[in-house]
């Protein structure tokens, strides 16, 4: 201890920002309560008067501190001086504190503002952009979820986690459903409709029909969104469209040809069902629009043998063979037009079916691209000739999120047997940024990939999400049937103000923070394990979910899903690389390795966290919404407006290089590409092009193949996508319409849309009754 | 996106908003309306990158 008095500042801003004067005496109250709580490690009065010193003098000269400030300092020198137990005290002791004040009458106050603010003027109801929190049930939506997070906050977290989240060092997501579900699965289309399927009022058997199929995969999406608090996705969509695409077709090959012999051959007969079933006898292989010809040849010579029991004059080979013919015509034709229709209703289903009491839509993802059946291409060429031509009135389709499954030797150069595909999703996405693009080829996900096996082709949920490798089981490193549980995110930033550019001191808190949200992982799976089958009566009911065609209705679902995953995520890495050194990624090369050594380190400790539990836990480059404004919201208020780190209005996401932040768009994809290998939860990068550019399929292409060869994940381009309902327009605008020249909010006249018909039959009819 | 857009007396599109369909944590929004405050924000500050 010096000899000298130590100088107390002489004022403390409490929370609320209200100087009041400096009271050293509660320092000394603090941390005599929390030892006194850690019982076993009594501080003497000598080293007690040492401490409240070093407090104080670490206080910075000449400022006044806030509240917030001189607790950390607290933290920081219980623990500096060796008195570990007494330093928890004091956190859990803080962490009540925070709790109880963040939480009192709070819960009134949420509902009060649910319910008398209309969204326009709340941000609590624009949380999530694709809810309507308007509607009544989407306020019915929010009132449940406050109250479960009031509940789960005081009632079921451990108080540190339950402070963490609070103030902001962690992020529990979907909080509100820590009761209830998990977050998403990749639904196996091919094997729910094999077997048929319960929705609960009622079997559905095995659709036989392209129609059938898209409605039902829309129905299973919607079954399962309404389980589960996430999004649902199909990994393996034109797979299975494709088996539905088969069965159109041969029906009406079969219609077509009982028709033939009707018309030219006047033979009712041939329009019963006889005649129907001994053709599929006769022919052991059923016909598919692969094996046309060597169908041909078994037709032919089947009917020749057999003639007699239908016709009464022999025909001619030649004419039997005109007839397959014919049939393969209409029947290709048929097809490819009930196709369209069948996407063309899968995109406005999913556009317009709600889940969840109604207030949303399902969250759905497919992922399609790879599968080289002409069933299949013909599925994929007519869902995105419907996703360019847009919803009725040529808007953009919201949903599903589409991702094409980039290959090569499939789909990646010219020649190869889906090429076309890919260029054709390439002007779509350029027109209606669906869609996005996936890399099979990527060394993390190729690992896993065995040619033919579309459980084994990477597959990402819309936002992002990726699960894959499997510690819990490694023979079931697959896509189907998996998603995952929860995730929880670190604030990095936060980490990166508090080290004072000290990096041992970031990384020394980053593990306490990884721990903390492992800890909180297992907890939240100890409640999500204790659930049955009948909690999710189609997820597990109906065998969606790996291995659930096992347990029965009472069986729990613990063991099952640790096929799933346990992830940490993290926003910000931008903010922290500048908290830590004065630039992010996109600015320093030092940055760049800084960056790429924390989320390496962080993506270490969730491999070692597997190893040693055996279960899947992963790193996420979180897809953070309400999150963005969140924690720098809280930040900024403790730490007050830093430059390039809280001076703006959200934390930077994942591991993107700023938004705001002018740079090449090969540039980012090479900085970016690094990271997708690191989080194994998932990641997706962006690259933002003006409307021009993004017409340039050559332009647009070119980024696309550049985010393949650096290695990346999963990405998608921006671009501007505007649209005048007035005049039916679709693409920029600036302020003015290009096409009617309104500004937003300004009427045109009916004569002058009637005028700009004749020209774009794309212009809404109107019919004033008045006029 | 926009409701109905019903003419009055020989005009169409008074108070009617354009559609601006961005993309937000991998989903697309119809509407800017519905952003949070923060994404609104983000959504503001995105500059076009460069192909040269």
């Amino acid at each position: 201890m010096k000899g000298n008095v130590v100088v107390c500042p002489d004022m403390i801003k409490k929370r609320n920002g209200m100087p009041v004067p400096f009271d050293v005496k509660k320092i000394r109250d603090a941390i005599r309560k929390a030892n006194d709580a850690a019982r076993v490690e009594a501080i003497a009065p000598y080293q007690f008067e040492t401490l409240v010193d070093a407090v104080v003098e670490a206080i910075p000269e000449g400022k006044t501190p806030n509240v917030e400030q001189v607790q950390d300092l607290v933290e920081e020198k219980l623990i500096e001086n060796g008195f570990a137990k007494t330093a928890k005290a004091y956190i859990l002791y803080r962490a009540e504190h925070t709790k109880v004040r963040k939480t009192e009458a709070d819960l009134v106050d949420i509902y009060r503002e649910l319910t008398f603010t209309s969204a326009a003027d709340a941000d609590i109801k624009r949380e999530n952009a694709n809810i309507d929190a308007d509607t009544s049930m989407g306020t019915m939506l929010k009132y449940g979820s406050e109250g479960a997070n009031y509940f789960v906050d005081n009632y079921i977290l451990p108080k540190d986690i339950a402070a963490a989240h609070i103030n902001g060092d962690i992020h529990i997501h979907d909080k509100d459903f820590y009761m209830l579900t998990e977050t998403c699965c990749q639904i196996d289309l091919i094997k729910l409709f094999r077997d048929g399927f319960s929705t609960g009022h009622g079997y559905i058997r095995q659709p036989r029909s392209i129609a059938s199929y898209a409605a039902l995969a829309c129905i299973a999406i919607q079954a399962n969104q309404n389980e589960m608090h996430g999004g649902q996705s199909v990994p393996n969509f034109d797979y299975a469209m494709a088996e539905g695409v088969a069965c159109t077709f041969r029906k009406e090959y079969y219609d077509a040809v009982q028709r033939y012999f009707w018309l030219e051959h006047d033979c009712e007969q041939a329009l019963e069902e006889d005649f129907r079933q001994a053709l599929k006898d006769a022919v052991p292989e059923r016909i598919t629009m692969a094996n046309i010809d060597d169908y041909e040849a078994h037709f032919v010579k089947w009917f020749m043998e057999c003639w007699e029991m239908w016709l009464k004059e022999k025909p001619k080979e030649q004419d039997i063979r005109r007839c397959h013919q014919t049939s393969v015509r209409i029947a290709l034709k048929e097809t490819d037009m009930a196709t369209y229709q069948a996407m063309e209703s899968l995109i406005h289903n999913l556009n317009t079916m709600n889940s969840r009491a109604g207030a949303q839509v399902p969250f759905s993802s497919i992922n399609y691209g790879t599968c080289t059946s002409p069933e299949a291409r013909m599925a994929v060429r007519n869902l995105l000739k419907v996703t360019d031509i847009g919803l009725g009135n040529g808007e953009t389709a919201i949903f599903p999120v589409q991702i094409f499954k980039v290959k090569e030797g499939i789909n990646y150069n010219p020649g190869e047997p889906n090429y076309d595909l890919f260029r054709l999703a390439i002007k779509v996405s350029a027109k209606r940024l669906f869609p996005n693009f996936s890399f099979i080829d990527a060394p993390f996900n190729l690992q896993y990939y065995k040619e033919g096996d579309y459980n084994t082709e990477i597959a990402y949920m819309g936002c992002r999400t990726r699960v894959m490798g499997n510690h819990y089981d490694p023979k079931q490193e697959v896509t189907c049937g998996r998603g995952n549980l929860s995730f929880t995110s670190v604030n990095l930033p936060r980490l990166g103000i508090k080290a004072h550019k000290n990096i041992k001191v970031f990384y020394r808190e980053l593990d306490k923070q990884l721990a903390l949200c492992c800890r909180q992982l297992l907890h939240r799976f100890e409640i999500q394990k204790k659930k049955t089958v009948k909690n999710y009566p189609f997820l597990m009911g109906q065998g969606i979910w790996m291995g659930s065609d096992a347990l029965g209705v009472h069986d729990q679902v613990g063991e099952i899903l640790k096929n799933g995953t346990l992830s940490v995520g993290f926003i910000g890495l931008a903010e922290t690389l500048t908290a830590l050194t004065g630039a992010h990624h996109g600015e320093s090369e030092e940055s760049r390795k800084l960056g790429h050594e924390i989320i390496a380190h962080m993506r270490d400790y969730m491999d070692q966290k597997s190893q040693e539990t055996g279960l899947n836990f992963t790193l996420l480059a979180t897809p953070a919404e309400g999150l963005s404004g969140r924690f720098v919201r809280i930040d900024r208020k403790r730490f007050g407006r830093i430059p390039g780190v809280t001076d703006r209005e959200y934390y930077t996401n994942s591991f993107h290089v700023p938004v705001y932040y002018p740079i090449n768009a090969f540039e980012k994809i090479r900085i970016e590409a690094p990271y997708h290998a690191l989080t194994n939860a998932g990641h997706i990068s962006y690259v933002e092009l003006d409307g021009d550019t993004a017409k340039n399929p050559e332009a647009f292409e070119a980024v696309i193949r550049c985010m393949k060869e650096n290695g990346i994940g999963y990405g998608s381009v921006n671009h501007p996508v505007d649209r005048d309902p007035v005049c039916g327009y679709t693409g920029v605008i600036d302020e003015v319409c290009p096409r009617c020249k309104r500004r937003e909010g300004e009427p045109v006249s009916i004569e002058r849309l009637n005028e700009l018909r004749k020209k774009y039959p794309d212009v809404p009819v109107y019919l004033d009754a008045n006029h | 996106m926009a409701g109905k857009v019903v003419p009055n007396n020989g005009q169409v599109g008074e108070h009617v908003k354009f559609d601006r369909i961005r993309r937000i944590t991998g989903y697309l929004v119809g509407t800017t309306d519905r952003f949070n405050n923060a994404k609104r924000a983000e959504e503001k500050d995105r500059v076009k990158h460069s192909l040269s």
